[in-house]
């Protein structure tokens, strides 16, 4: 009996201790959050991945479809669809928006909003890491890469999810949440928060975007550098009317002359990195929207491809558009096809035709088009005539110059030459002209504040018409 | 663990033979008390040892005793188990006699046995037999109808699709509600692992239902908390058949047939379509001939003539196949069962095949009448070509969405399909795609048991699960996805499950009146889940489907994660005068899944038990009670089915191009832990007429407490969910069922019927209610079962203008959809479920039929805003929108037909529909071919049947079949628990009919 007892308590005792240390299993794919971001290293793939691509799932970086990879795009151009394109696909969300009957559910808003804001959280904690990096130039540029990240994210919701800058004198309308710290315990993840006035965002937009300029190196490799920060600025200005900076800063993306024009008007779009390229989402076969059914191609392109097609040709440009381009206008030749879909009946824009080749955020073009624009509404010639910027754009795509360009000449052009690049909404929200019978301050083209936020957040007030 | 192994072996070792005493032969032979027919088959056991026989096609047998006797247990299926003592004769025959409700019947519990008679837990057996010839590809699908308190619904009819299972109701929102599977006393891998899509495909169906002894399902606490913090949704305890001393019984089975759809949806031939979208396009203001919005915008020619059946080219007439056999015998020393078999079936959807081959030895073996040792050791091997998921457009059902005036086939196209169709013609994957998901399975186990004491017996126990799973597909370069050059996909996936269990179990009675049984064990599980992936673009020609001829690897993948628990468990058992019963259980779990301040539970239940037909005053008073039996149990489960890592803070990997960087994916929560739901379990079991008639009832409340709850966070701080334990539900409810042996003679005829009441509801949730989609109608609030149907309240049509109507704010009708309030607009949780069976038999003849049930739950038809709005899109539309409002004055509840309209297109309650159902599951006749006949052959025994499966379905659902869940949001557990009763082209259930034969040798 005894030797039993001892036998089991043996068996149990050698049992316990060997099996209390097999609890301690640790994830393969995933690092503890703890300790992630402790040196340099880590906080440079803290901020690559604030870029990337989470395809197929919600969350993820800038190249996401959530952001710059489908919806900063292509939400822009589809409130300000009329007569310009129509929506044929059957993703409701998008349906939704391009008719202006957004639900507070739209699946597009949600996304979007959810993944905006997980790229300030990155921001955020790069920015309270950096601590960790030794080097000082290398810390400098760090935090200008954050400051950017978290300025441009900023932006696009205040652009989306609020009532246009200018709706009210003092811009006092509701804006969104401005989050500044990072979130690393339980308690912060469900902090709650009201959203601050459309001015105090585009305050800190605007403080982000300039201390990344100047903080940001002139060269960063394939992700934002200074001219990223500067470009934006001038995009920032331009929205607020406040067109001597817009000017300012378009002018010193220009004058760097690190950028020119590219020959042809297909090549930013067909060709990585271009030299007209200032910021470019990169993607590649792998890693890119496009293979989850999602992305600009996705939905832009109707490719014949094998008896099948590239694309799910769910954007239709309407034959009206095509045809306010010249007829010899290199855009219209080249940039326009008939695609498979609609049985040899509908055109589709060519900027989007490959679900691997980069998007352009912001090009060449569209600063000259800025300092154009600014110049002429400021009676000065900055850097260049107004003419001379905005022939340079035209004389590429073939068309004739105009000698002495308005100002509205110039926001025809840029209608022409950036369709489909996710500024045309913005466009007409900042210049007040309306969409269809909606006038540009209208709540009707404000996506809804996410149903599932107003859900989880208290404090937070429905954009009108929810 | 290790260790103790060692310390096991060494034990082994020193052990010395006992000597056998010498030993005389006893012969005899069992009859039928009633008939006095011979019963085969009847085990015979030495009691206290292991020594046994059967008896053999005329009832007789012959056993080795000592010669000093001793007692004989005869135990038999549907008859009284009966000891009888030897003393000094030589012939002992022995009558049996009729009882299907055997009480000494030992039965499976957690870690052990027990006799029916003593159980004070909940618990319900089906008998393997009852499950073996049914044409399934994996058992719980022949469950259904027969468990009371266990709801198993077949989501769709894909071969090798897992079911959903739920033991008294949902018990979790954000952890999984599938019980936990014990196979021989291991637990198994019972969660899919399949990469290819959401949808779930069953490791279940691994396992050859042919071996499969019994299976007992533990639904109160009492029975389950032995399994502590995974036993909150049931424990499903699998049994495989174990040899039997004896003469060597040769069992072959073959059993063929062929399958149809259940049921179909029905949708427009041509002229209809044509006449309504005609309408359709009129109404909308456009021309019929317009370019673009008009028939020709979409490739459509309403003059064509052309009337294609695209729904019904999604199914064909799928067949079953089965061959089996089963080796059993042995003597008192050494004891097996050797089984195999082969399953082949074609589906009813076009592609989708399913095989299985099992092979399967199970060894018993006694070293000396104190130690014995045994090893289950199975494989399988499980071939399945998959359906697409419901939501791909590559799904055949899918096809029913093209318009009828398309043709199918174009026999000048390379594939010979149409692919100029308004949807991707998926036919074209018939013979360029395919989707493999291919199985080998490894269970094996390996115990030794050693009597310590009298009465005292120490058992370890070590067993494995190792998955498998190979999935390959191809899209070959004229399919949508495979263009311009092929893709293919290649992936490897292995499950190491490894279990050991060490128990100590000791039993004794003390005097006359006290009876003591205890159990003490250590456990310790951990699985292991690699998987390795790959894939490729740009094959030479389809003929290559192998990565390596691919020019192009678009993506590779290996991933690693796992789980371990260790635990700790005991249970006692007192027994008083035989008819006052005690149970006290308790386990202690330790997981790796929880957070690092709450590590280990405890999991306690009490149970007690009064047998009051043992009772002087109840045999006096009612002598035509056999059985009365009042128990109650209390006791605490858990459920730790979360990701394994759900309580760590992490950052994970994000590709950008060519780059690479992290991102936060999850914050901590130290706190993290499992959820516990308390149960309260009061039953009573009867039993009349010498159990001529009996039955049980069950009532039972279960609270499950902090509930293991992805909370909703603002997504403004970076991160949308968190898992904490959070939250509350309930599930209330009632179980009855009652057998009733009406002839009992050279006629016979037993009735069995069951059903059950559950209630559920969600006491408390502290978080934003919980939406699965916004294309579903599936919602989790407080005050409302989990899961009920909230949306816009869909009225009807406006007679006057054709507009849809909807419940507005103050229950006025509106037909602004927008400004329509959401409301609860169904439940898709049955009021009740059940099954009425009855088997008859009358000299070789035998016939059964089994009626399954389901009441009161509702069904979304998540493709409604697709197939049934009124000619929105060109999508073909279901018949019943011919009735659409075509004029002022019109009552119907389809509006007018609009081309892009938008009327009445909105998620609503437009396509709720009630979806119960009766349905003939199972009908079987059988014949027994008399044995004189057979001995000319040499063939003991031979059955011919003819079986038929889902033969008859009564419901007022319009869609394929009632009995239907949509896989298509199946990934997370989160959604599989909420996404309840919905369909979307989801296939409907196989009708299947085999006739097939039983051969003992």
């Amino acid at each position: 009996m005894k030797k039993t007892i001892l036998f089991i308590s043996l068996t149990l005792g050698i049992g316990f201790s060997a099996c209390d240390d097999r609890l301690n299993l640790n994830p393969q794919q995933s690092i503890d959050a703890a300790t992630a971001l402790s040196s340099a290293q880590d906080i440079q793939s803290a901020l690559i991945g604030a870029y990337g691509v989470n395809a197929g799932l919600l969350g993820g970086g800038l190249a996401d479809a959530e952001l710059y990879g489908t919806n900063l795009n292509l939400l822009p151009e589809l409130l300000a669809s009329e007569n310009y394109v129509a929506w044929r696909g059957t993703f409701q969300g998008y349906r939704e928006i391009t008719t202006k009957q957004m639900l507070a559910t739209n699946s597009e808003s949600q996304r979007t909003w959810i993944t905006a804001y997980q790229v300030i959280n990155i921001a955020n904690s790069v920015l309270e890491s950096l601590d960790k990096v030794q080097n000082a130039d290398q810390k400098k540029a760090f935090e200008g890469e954050a400051r950017f990240l978290r300025g441009i994210m900023y932006f696009e919701l205040v652009r989306l999810f609020a009532l246009p800058y200018g709706a009210t004198a003092a811009n006092n309308q509701l804006g969104v949440p401005i989050v500044l710290r990072a979130t690393q315990t339980q308690a912060q993840a469900a902090e709650t928060q009201a959203r601050n006035t459309v001015a105090e965002v585009y305050n800190q937009v605007l403080d982000d975007l300039q201390k990344a300029s100047t903080m940001l190196p002139e060269d960063n490799g394939l992700r934002a550098d200074k001219y990223s920060a500067l470009g934006f600025l001038a995009r920032v200005y331009l929205q607020q009317a406040d067109y001597a900076k817009a000017l300012a800063a378009a002018n010193q993306v220009i004058e760097s002359g690190k950028f020119r024009l590219n020959e042809n008007v297909t090549n930013s779009f067909r060709s990585k990195n271009t030299a007209e390229s200032i910021f470019e989402i990169q993607q590649n076969t792998q890693n890119n929207p496009g293979t989850s059914n999602d992305g600009l191609t996705t939905f832009y392109a109707s490719i014949p491809a094998n008896g099948s097609a590239v694309g799910r040709g769910d954007v239709q440009v309407l034959n009206s558009f095509v045809e306010q381009y010249a007829p010899n206008d290199a855009r219209r030749t080249e940039l326009f096809y008939i695609g498979v879909k609609g049985n040899g009946t509908r055109y589709y824009t060519g900027k989007w035709s490959d679900f691997g080749t980069n998007i352009p955020v912001i090009r060449l073009a569209e600063m000259l088009l800025i300092r154009a624009e600014a110049n002429l509404r400021l009676g000065s010639a900055v850097g260049a005539t107004p003419a001379a910027d905005l022939n340079a754009v035209r004389l590429r795509a073939g068309v004739a110059p105009i000698s002495s360009p308005t100002v509205e000449d110039v926001l025809r052009e840029r209608v022409l030459e950036l369709a489909f690049e996710g500024l045309r909404i913005h466009d007409i929200k900042r210049t007040r002209q309306s969409v269809g019978t909606l006038a540009w301050n209208d709540p009707k083209l404000v996506m809804p504040i996410p149903k599932r936020e107003i859900d989880a957040n208290n404090l937070l007030v429905q954009n009108p018409g929810y | 663990m290790r260790k103790t192994l060692l310390l096991l072996v060494g034990i082994l070792a020193v052990l010395v033979q006992a000597a056998m005493a010498q030993d005389r032969r006893v012969t005899g032979k069992v009859t039928n008390a009633e008939d006095g027919t011979a019963v085969p088959g009847v085990n015979i056991q030495l009691k206290g040892t292991n020594r046994g026989t059967q008896s053999d096609a005329s009832g007789n047998y012959t056993i080795n005793v000592p010669s000093a006797g001793g007692t004989l247990i005869f135990s038999f299926i549907g008859a009284v188990t009966q000891e009888v003592s030897i003393g000094n004769r030589t012939t002992v025959d022995v009558k049996l006699a009729n009882d299907t409700r055997s009480l000494n019947e030992v039965v499976v519990v957690g870690y052990g046995t027990q006799q029916r008679r003593d159980l004070t837990g909940s618990q319900v057996t089906i008998k393997g037999d009852e499950i073996a010839r049914l044409p399934v590809t994996t058992f719980e699908t022949a469950l259904q109808g027969r468990t009371p308190g266990v709801q198993i619904t077949q989501g769709s009819g894909k071969l090798g699709a897992a079911l959903q299972i739920r033991v008294r109701g949902a018990a979790s929102i954000s952890a999984s509600n599938e019980p936990l599977y014990v196979l021989d006393g291991i637990p198994i891998t019972s969660q899919d692992l399949n990469t290819t899509d959401n949808e779930k495909i069953s490791p279940l169906s691994d396992i050859d239902p042919n071996d499969i002894e019994s299976i007992e399902i533990l639904k109160d606490a009492s029975a389950a908390a032995i399994y502590g913090s995974r036993a909150s949704n049931g424990v499903v305890l699998i049994t495989t058949k174990r040899g039997k001393a004896g003469r060597t019984n040769v069992q072959v089975g073959y059993y063929t047939g062929f399958s149809k759809p259940t049921r179909l949806r029905q949708f427009l031939n041509g002229p209809e379509y044509v006449e309504l979208f005609s309408e359709a396009i009129t109404n909308a203001g456009i021309e019929l001939d317009d370019p673009g919005d008009g028939f020709p915008g979409y490739g459509l020619d309403p003059n064509s003539g052309v009337n294609s059946n695209w729904a019904d080219a999604a199914f064909q007439q799928g067949s079953v196949n089965q061959a089996n056999f089963n080796i059993n015998g042995g003597n008192e020393k050494t004891r097996f069962n050797l089984a195999g078999s082969t399953n082949q079936q074609v589906g009813i959807i076009i592609n989708n095949k399913f095989n299985r081959n099992n092979i399967r030895l199970n060894l018993d073996h006694n070293i000396t009448n104190k130690f014995s040792i045994g090893t289950s050791l199975a494989f399988a091997r499980t071939n399945n070509r998959k359906v697409p998921g419901d939501n791909a457009f590559s799904n055949p059902v899918q096809l029913n969405a093209l318009p009828p005036i398309q043709p199918i086939f174009d026999a000048n196209d390379p594939t010979g399909y149409n692919r100029q169709t308004l949807y991707y013609n998926n036919l074209v994957e018939s013979n360029n795609a395919n989707n493999y998901a291919r199985t080998y399975r490894t269970f094996g186990s390996l115990f030794g048991s050693y009597q310590l004491l009298p009465g005292l017996t120490f058992r370890s126990e070590y067993g494995f699960d190792i998955l498998n799973l190979q999935e390959e597909t191809y899209q070959g370069r004229l399919t949508e996805d495979g263009a311009p050059n092929g893709e293919g996909y290649q992936a490897q996936t292995r499950s190491n499950n490894w279990t050991t269990n060490n128990t100590l179990s000791y039993s004794k009675n003390f005097g006359a009146e006290h009876s003591l049984d205890a159990l003490a064990g250590l456990t310790y599980q951990e699985q292991t889940v690699s998987a390795v992936s790959a894939t490729a673009r740009n094959f030479p020609t389809d003929q290559f489907q192998k990565l390596a001829s691919a020019s192009q690897k678009t993506d590779a993948n290996s991933t690693e994660t796992g789980y371990s628990i260790v635990s700790y468990l005991a249970r006692v058992n007192y027994k008083f005068r035989d008819r006052y019963l005690f149970g006290l259980t308790g386990r202690i779990d330790g997981s790796s899944r929880f957070g690092v301040d709450n590590r280990y539970g405890i999991f306690p239940s009490v149970s007690v038990g009064w047998i009051l037909s043992d009772e002087d005053f109840i045999k006096n008073a009612v002598p035509a009670v056999s059985l009365l039996k009042l128990r109650a149990s209390y006791g605490v489960t858990g459920n730790s089915e979360i990701d394994n890592f759900a309580s760590r803070g992490l950052y994970s990997a994000i590709p950008y191009a060519e780059q690479v960087g992290i991102r936060p994916t999850q914050v901590a929560n130290t706190e993290l832990r499992w959820e516990r739901s308390k149960q309260l379990d009061l039953g009573l079991e009867f039993g009349v007429l010498n159990n001529r008639i009996n039955g049980q009832i069950d009532v039972y409340d279960k609270t499950t407490e902090d509930l293991l709850l992805n909370v909703p966070q603002p997504a403004t701080n970076g991160f949308t969910s968190i898992a904490k334990n959070i939250g509350s539900l309930r599930n209330r409810g009632l179980e009855f069922s009652i057998t009733t042996q009406n002839f009992v003679n050279a006629f016979r005829w037993s009735t069995n019927f069951n059903i059950a009441f559950n209630r559920n509801r969600i006491t408390k949730l502290n978080v934003a209610p919980i939406r699965a989609s916004s294309r579903f109608l599936s919602y989790v609030t407080e005050g409302q079962p989990l899961a009920i149907f909230y949306g816009k309240k869909y009225l009807g049509v406006d007679p006057q203008n054709g507009n849809a109507l909807y419940e507005g704010v103050n229950g006025e009708p509106t037909a602004d959809y927008a400004s329509a309030p959401e409301l609860f607009v169904g439940n898709p949780n049955p009021d009740f479920t059940g099954g009425l069976s009855n088997n008859f038999s009358y000299k070789g003849f035998d016939l059964s039929f089994l009626f399954q049930f389901v009441y009161g739950n509702d069904i979304y038809n998540t493709a409604g805003v697709f197939q049934s709005v009124n000619g929105d899109y060109y999508d073909n539309q279901t018949r019943d929108q011919l009735r659409r409002w075509q004029k002022p004055g019109d009552i119907t509840d389809v509006p007018k037909a609009i081309l892009y309209g938008g009327n009445g297109t909105g998620v609503s309650s437009r396509w709720v529909q009630d979806g119960s159902f009766l349905r003939l599951k199972t009908a079987s006749l059988g014949y027994n071919i008399p044995s004189q006949l057979l001995r000319k052959v040499f063939v003991q025994s031979a059955r011919v049947y003819v079986t038929g499966l889902n033969l008859l379905t009564f419901t007022k659902y319009d869609g394929y079949d009632p009995e239907v869940n949509t896989g298509y949001l199946g990934a997370t557990n989160q959604l599989t628990n909420i996404a309840l009763g919905h369909d979307f082209y989801t296939p409907p259930q196989a009708r299947t009919i085999t006739v097939g034969v039983n051969l003992g040798f």
